[in-house]
């Protein structure tokens, strides 16, 4: 064999072997993730250093990981970010499972004939630094506030906060609005006065001391390359003793949870629906309230989605209950058109439900001076065709309904692309269709002023209908549950009449955990309404 | 250097296997509507299933048969390879060509155009393009094809400049050719090598390309493509889906990518003048 030979032999057996190395290697690795292995125990941590429930260390998961600097102007502005944050900043009141509970405030009170809010203040509460805390910092908070802004809580409402002594204080409202606990004192962070008097740009301050709270957790570490935080407890915490000592967030993909949970690598984390089965033996499941809701943005500004019978046809051609059966396989909630789901204390069954039936939706566009052609509704020579935007994420959902949508007689043009750009052309009404989700309707029914009326791309900026806009701006001054819970079901009918959007599905959203920390829903979401489980009451003793 | 390529790629193990793989795929591509079990676009509710007589590789999430989708998208990652390979080629031989000829001013600011693309890494322009237009297949092509020529464009320059000296070119240079009539019927000719490899060159890394974009999901969400059965598999590997779903789609692409190597190894052994001393020596 000549050199040559040899070479060219050698070549193609090292190409050979180069490839089914790769694809070996590729097996063992998924292999591997598949496997259950022997990891730490997972045993609740009753007497770890001789003292009832204390766990040294816990560990969550969380795919993104980065979710800002945790001080309150710096964490990006999403529930995980607030979550982060809370951590380390007390509000005045907090909530639990069961409702509100104290947080600053021990007590507190409603002055009808002032409209205002007393706040008896808990005595024992330092600052991390050691100061002592007063309510001058309630106070401060406000006023700093007012001037930089905090995206997350709208204290437009507040018209004043007087102190009457160390520990107490009244917080004035300009008028009457009924989310008041939930959504400001319930979501505030209260800032020390001593620090963040002498800060003039708060989203540029990171140091230290930006992380100076009153919470159960001071930060140790954080790490935006790799998404980590690091947490120590705060074991003077006026509120009991915090359980973990050490609580970590660590970044990992939610395909890869189950394995990680499994091998004791994590304490929590959030898994794929279809794991619930698997998992559900050996670790906790936790099934979260619908909260998150995907929609069918309709452009009611153009023509022909500006005429409600069309948006009607559209909504009657697509089979939601497929859609969820097909694209989320069953792990969903159908849509309600009034926006808020079954799980919301404000849901109202009675609104049209628009189930699919392309008949009538046939009978709408031929109302509407339609006619069929060549399979395709045209009016005036011209196709219905409509664009529809969607992002990778949301491709299978686009790909249902444009079939259902094609099956009726309507072109649909499907239009992938990244999610800001998205963002940015239905904020620019320029898209006939979109896909596009959003949080918080699990929480204060004030969400259906956000998602109506509100100026975002999220939102339908809708304000054509004077009962509905009407009555968005009255449920927020009724203090009465029961009469404010009528409008919100009155507001829900006409939405659904009106359908500036429909509601897609509400997709279920599972949790495993090792047992050691008791999590569980909190009514109406953490905070103003985040639908997630680490309510860091969960951690104090 | 007149080469007979198909003589070559014979001759040469390396070549055979690829070109053997090549055929095969191909032979799928065209096949698909025949050989394909199902509809690969019918979204059913049978999703996620194991490998039966019914579905060869199971089903996917949304219920369709995955190997109808790997059969399918052996269509879209040849189509894409072939137009973009044979317009990347197409534009790198105007812009080299020409360039090596006219020389001069023009020669200089054609090479710093190559230079200018060169930079520009084509992923990223693609992403941004796909944002604004509607990212079709004919968008997608035209857009791998123009980012595809600058370094053949180069190569093909260089070639160009040492051709021109050739004593047959100069030789009809005397004799009154223009440079339309060189180019036609000396450089292009003798350019032949070049351009076998810059079209082997061009179809693997469009292979590559197309895969990658769909990966990220900014391709036309209606097409079927390997990128976009990977992105889909991806989502579910904690479950035991992959082994028919991801893993076929893994080897399919591995496979077409080798193929072009190798058919591309073979040919430049063929056509490196020392390696061919060697050979017939």
């Amino acid at each position: 064999m000549d050199r040559r030979l040899f070479l060219k032999k050698g070549k193609f057996m090292f190409l050979m072997l180069l490839f089914l190395a790769t694809m070996g290697a590729a097996g063992l690795i998924t292999t591997g993730c598949g496997e259950k292995q022997a990891g730490v125990s997972k045993k609740p941590a009753d007497t770890i250093n001789g003292k009832p429930g204390i766990i040294p260390v816990y560990t969550i998961a969380d795919p993104s990981g980065d979710w800002g600097y945790p001080s309150p102007y710096t964490h990006y502005r999403r529930g995980p970010g607030y979550i982060r944050m809370s951590l380390i900043f007390d509000t005045l009141v907090w909530k639990d499972e069961k409702g509100l509970i104290p947080g600053l405030a021990a007590k507190w009170g409603y002055n009808p004939e002032e409209n205002s809010y007393t706040f008896e203040l808990n005595k024992n509460v330092k600052w991390h630094d050691g100061q002592k805390f007063s309510a001058k910092d309630i106070a401060f908070t406000f006023t700093y506030i007012k001037e930089h802004p905090y995206d997350l809580v709208d204290c437009s409402r507040v018209s004043g906060v007087e102190v009457i002594d160390d520990y107490r204080v009244k917080i004035y409202l300009k008028e009457k609005y009924a989310p008041f606990l939930n959504n400001i004192a319930g979501a505030l962070p209260i800032l020390p006065e001593h620090i963040w008097k002498a800060v003039a740009n708060p989203q540029e301050f990171t140091g230290p001391e930006a992380v100076v709270g009153t919470g159960p957790y001071r930060l140790l570490d954080y790490s935006r390359e790799h998404g980590t935080y690091l947490y120590e407890a705060n074991r003077e915490y006026y509120l009991g003793q915090p359980r973990v000592l050490k609580l970590r967030f660590v970044k990992i993909g939610n395909e890869m949870s189950p394995a990680a949970l499994e091998r004791g690598e994590v304490n929590f984390a959030q898994i794929p629906p279809e794991m619930n089965d698997r998992l559900s033996g050996e670790l906790e499941v936790i099934k979260t309230r619908y909260d998150w809701v995907l929609k069918l943005m309709f452009n009611h500004r153009k023509e022909p989605l500006s005429t409600k019978e069309i948006r009607h046809a559209l909504a009657l051609a697509i089979d939601r209950e497929g859609l969820v059966n097909n694209a989320k396989r069953g792990y969903a909630l159908a849509g309600s058109p009034g926006l808020l789901s079954p799980d919301s204390r404000w849901y109202n069954q009675g609104v049209e439900k628009y189930s699919c039936n392309p008949e009538k939706a046939a009978e709408l566009l031929t109302a509407q001076g339609y006619r069929l052609e060549n399979g395709y509704y045209t009016k005036n020579g011209q196709e219905l065709a409509l664009e529809m935007l969607i992002t990778p994420e949301f491709e299978r959902e686009g790909q249902f309904i444009r079939q259902q949508l094609e099956k009726t007689g309507i072109r649909v043009n499907l239009k992938s692309l990244e999610s800001k750009t998205l963002d940015a052309l239905v904020s620019d009404w320029k898209f006939d269709l979109a896909l596009s989700g959003n949080g918080s309707i699990g929480g204060d029914a004030e969400i259906l002023n956000k998602i109506v009326l509100g100026q975002t791309f999220i939102s339908a900026r809708y304000d054509a209908n004077k009962e509905l806009t009407g009555l968005l701006g009255k449920q927020l001054t009724v203090l009465d549950p029961g009469e404010r819970e009528v409008i919100v079901r009155r507001i829900q009918e006409l939405l659904a009449g009106e359908l500036p959007f429909l509601p897609l599905y509400y997709p279920d959203w599972y949790y495993a955990h090792d047992g050691k920390v008791k999590f569980y829903n909190t009514p109406n979401g953490i905070s103003y309404g985040i639908p997630l489980l680490l309510n860091k009451a969960a951690f104090i003793m | 250097m007149h080469i007979n390529y198909w003589q070559e790629i014979r001759n040469n193990s390396l070549g055979r296997i690829g070109m053997i793989i090549l055929v095969l795929v191909a032979g799928t591509a065209l096949l698909a509507p025949v050989l394909a079990p199902d509809d690969p676009f019918t979204q059913t509710p049978d999703s996620l299933e194991s490998p039966s007589a019914q579905h060869p590789l199971g089903t996917n999430d949304v219920g369709q048969d995955i190997l109808s989708r790997l059969l399918y998208g052996a269509r879209t990652s040849l189509a894409t390879a072939l137009v973009v390979a044979i317009l990347a080629t197409m534009l790198s031989l105007a812009a080299g060509a020409s360039a090596g000829l006219i020389g001069g001013l023009y020669e200089k600011m054609m090479m710093r155009l190559v230079d200018a693309f060169l930079v520009i890494p084509p992923m990223l322009v693609v992403i941004i393009a796909a944002a604004y237009i509607q990212p079709g297949m004919i968008h997608l092509v035209l857009l791998l094809s123009l980012l595809g020529w600058p370094a053949g464009a180069r190569i093909i320059r260089a070639q160009t400049l040492a051709l021109k000296e050739k004593l047959h070119v100069r030789a009809s240079r005397t004799f009154g050719a223009g440079p339309l009539y060189i180019l036609k019927r000396h450089i292009i000719p003798d350019l032949g090598p070049v351009l076998t490899a810059n079209l082997i060159r061009g179809a693997r890394r469009a292979v590559f390309m197309e895969a990658g974009l769909s990966f990220l999901g900014i391709t036309d969400p209606m097409t079927v493509s390997w990128g976009k059965m990977l992105y889909h598999a991806l989502k579910y590997v904690y479950l035991d889906v992959w082994q028919w779903w991801l893993l076929p789609v893994g080897i399919a692409l591995s496979l077409t990518v080798m193929s072009f190597t190798l058919i591309g190894y073979s040919l430049e052994e063929a056509m490196d003048p020392r390696l061919r001393r060697e050979k017939h020596a």
